[in-house]
């Protein structure tokens, strides 16, 4: 029974579009990403500003101080889910975090700000996992005045599509809570050398916290980053564990995939060995650059969404029975004509 | 949108109009289904948000509907579909006698291979109907529908709305209100779908949630803790009481029909959810394997939307016009199908 419920989960995680489009080669992969996304937003500003000595090249942040950034409102976005009332099941926080890497992949926080795309982050993860909440009651958990709330609750709904088409429309995520699970399990079945595997659990915990603040969700496989918590969590309390892989996992004879399994989970320990927190300074000094370009720039090219909206509106107020067929008259007569 | 040339309106959807459209580079005929957000108080419903997971981490498989693409439109976004011909309740309704044995097996076997693949990869469809199988211009039958599909492999005990299925194909548990339920409401539909099939008409057709408890207890009899160990868990099991009957023999409600498939049938319509056979169990039952043998696709009936009144088999190409688009001036190869 155990067998078979892990066979349904490798071969969910081996068809996913998280594996096929969301898991990148390298590090340096995403670095190059990101830098661009930063290059094409600057493209863009500098392209649509009718006064060029406004934006001189220092009023940007460039991708390193993006980065200190994302890893500030990156925290923000985990204090908000952790304090969620009701309690927000970790699968859905583990969701959000990865929608908000994701998001981020190709987009600049200069373009989209991130307070708002952490909250549409949240607030969509929410709903892809069923963990439902009503939308007022997830504004409720803002520390804002009711009129705040009510702003907030506007703007996630109207981030909400951007987010998903950014998401490039793939929106089930795998953690690596259930593959950590299946882990403690075989480990309490078939490896009895270890006499209490839920001792490890505390550790490698918090191995998966610390694992989310890097890019290892964008770079490994769950199961690969819950194995290298269990076992980080092993060597932790000085157990040795090699023997798990070599004869449970069966790769003793299998030396190819044994080093490479090792090479990976070397490289996960050097990513959350590298993590800065975001110094407190460097934020201030950055997100006061952020707010400038958001106020100067980045209203007028945002705007053409809103208006989406607005023409909607405006629509339903005139046709307020023709609501359904919109689209379909405006499609069809293109093709008409 | 432009990559797509809208042919006509196929019908409702879930949530909004279905068009039957043609991709413009590849000839394809699709539909189209628009998701529009309009100032919902939610934002994207979750029927949307349930389709798009459910259908785009699945493999493609012949007896589900492939989700070919999802893009934006305006304010709102629209996912592709390969475009179907009919679906399994014109088939019901516009054949003038009840379908050949044969003709049924082949059906349950397209039907039962579709459900074995979705709990196979842990979806719940929660919706299953006749309306909600589409039929194909060459007879294979393939799964739709997907807004109220769950993914059933999240972990722990969640609670699940009950407000799921249309009535007549909703598991006797949901109708009690349960909250904690699994894919054996989908084995639920597929008996009732079985029976449909059979007598050419709906097994237990309330008329609204009372009414269909009263319909399905006439014929399954009233439960009891020995037929229903759970029952008494259920939230509504206190709140409606029914006068003691017993069950009817199923051959009597299906009586033109062989002893397999009675049998069959009495392992899908069982009131423990997790007593029903399963998808995977059913397709080895000896019902598909006796004479008459499950018919082949090719040999079933394919009818035209919207019951054949409204559209021709075959119509001539029409004179030549330099205005006219070629496409429309080609017969569509799906229509000669079975002429040729």
């Amino acid at each position: 029974m155990q067998k078979k419920r892990k066979n349904k989960q490798s071969v969910m995680y081996h068809n996913s579009s998280q594996k096929k489009f969301w898991t990148f080669s390298s590090e340096e992969h995403l670095e190059q990403l990101r830098y661009e996304a930063n290059q094409r937003l600057r493209a863009k500003v500098l392209g649509s500003a009718r006064d060029l000595t406004a934006f001189s090249e220092s009023l940007f942040l460039d991708p390193l101080e993006e980065a200190v950034l994302f890893r500030h409102y990156e925290r923000r976005l985990l204090d908000f889910c952790t304090n969620f009332k009701p309690v927000m099941p970790k699968s859905v926080v583990g969701t959000a975090n990865m929608y908000f890497r994701r998001f981020y992949v190709n987009n600049s926080l200069m373009e989209y700000h991130p307070r708002i795309i952490m909250l549409t982050c949240a607030y969509l993860a929410c709903k892809v996992d069923e963990f439902n909440v009503s939308s007022s009651q997830f504004v409720g958990n803002l520390q804002e005045t009711s009129a705040g709330q009510e702003k907030a609750l506007e703007q996630i709904l109207e981030y909400e599509l951007l987010l998903i088409q950014q998401l490039n429309f793939h929106l089930v995520v795998h953690n690596p809570y259930r593959p950590m699970e299946g882990f403690l399990i075989d480990l309490k079945t078939r490896y009895l050398t270890l006499e209490n595997p839920e001792m490890l659990r505390k550790t490698a915990d918090d191995f998966l916290n610390r694992a989310m603040l890097t890019d290892v969700g964008l770079l490994f496989s769950p199961s690969q980053i819950a194995l290298t918590a269990v076992l980080n969590s092993a060597s932790r309390a000085g157990i040795n564990m090699e023997s798990y892989l070599t004869e449970c996992l069966g790769l003793k004879e299998d030396k190819e995939t044994l080093s490479k399994m090792i090479d990976s989970m070397k490289r996960i320990k050097t990513l959350l060995k590298k993590y800065e927190p975001p110094n407190p300074e460097e934020v201030s000094t950055y997100k006061q650059k952020l707010e400038r370009i958001h106020t100067e720039f980045i209203i007028n090219t945002n705007s053409k969404r809103k208006r989406g909206y607005e023409d909607d509106d405006h629509v339903t107020k005139e046709h307020p029975v023709a609501e359904e067929e919109e689209w379909t008259d405006e499609d069809l007569e293109c093709l008409r004509s | 949108m432009d990559q797509y040339s809208i042919l006509g309106r196929i019908g409702e959807g879930a949530h909004g109009i279905v068009f039957k459209a043609k991709h413009i580079e590849t000839g394809e005929t699709v539909a189209l289904k628009k998701v529009a957000l309009r100032r919902l108080e939610d934002g994207i419903p979750n029927q949307a948000l349930r389709e798009i997971k459910a259908l785009q981490e699945i493999e493609e498989n012949q007896y589900v509907v492939t989700l070919k693409n999802v893009f934006p439109h305006g304010t709102g976004f629209v996912l592709v579909f390969e475009y179907m011909l009919s679906d399994l309740s014109e088939v019901i309704r516009n054949s003038q006698r009840p379908l050949t044995e044969s003709q049924v097996k082949g059906y349950m076997l397209m039907l039962l291979k579709g459900v074995a693949f979705c709990h196979e990869n842990c979806i719940m469809h929660r919706d299953l109907k006749p309306a909600n199988l589409l039929i194909s211009s060459t007879g294979q039958l393939k799964i739709a529908d997907f807004g109220l599909a769950r993914l059933f492999s999240n972990e722990g005990e969640r609670l699940y709305s009950h407000q799921v299925a249309t009535r007549w194909y909703r598991a006797p548990e949901l109708l009690y209100g349960a909250r904690k339920y699994d894919e054996g409401v989908d084995l639920w539909a597929v008996g009732c779908i079985f029976g449909e099939l059979i007598n050419n008409s709906p097994l237990f057709p309330g008329e609204n949630d009372i009414e269909q408890l009263c319909c399905v207890l006439r014929v399954l009899g009233t439960p009891n803790q020995q037929v229903w160990p759970e029952i008494t868990e259920l939230p509504d099991y206190n709140k409606i009481t029914f006068k003691e009957n017993p069950p009817i023999p199923l051959e009597e409600i299906v009586p033109d029909t062989s002893p397999q498939a009675v049998d069959l049938l009495k392992k899908f319509l069982v009131y423990p959810s997790k007593q029903r056979i399963t998808a995977s169990q059913a397709l080895l039952h000896p019902y598909f394997f006796t004479d008459p043998l499950p018919a082949h696709h090719s040999e079933l009936p394919i009818p035209q939307r919207g019951g054949g009144r409204s559209r021709q088999r075959l119509q001539p190409p029409h004179e030549f016009s330099v205005d006219r688009p070629l496409y429309k001036s080609l017969v569509d190869p799906a229509l000669i199908h079975g002429h040729a």
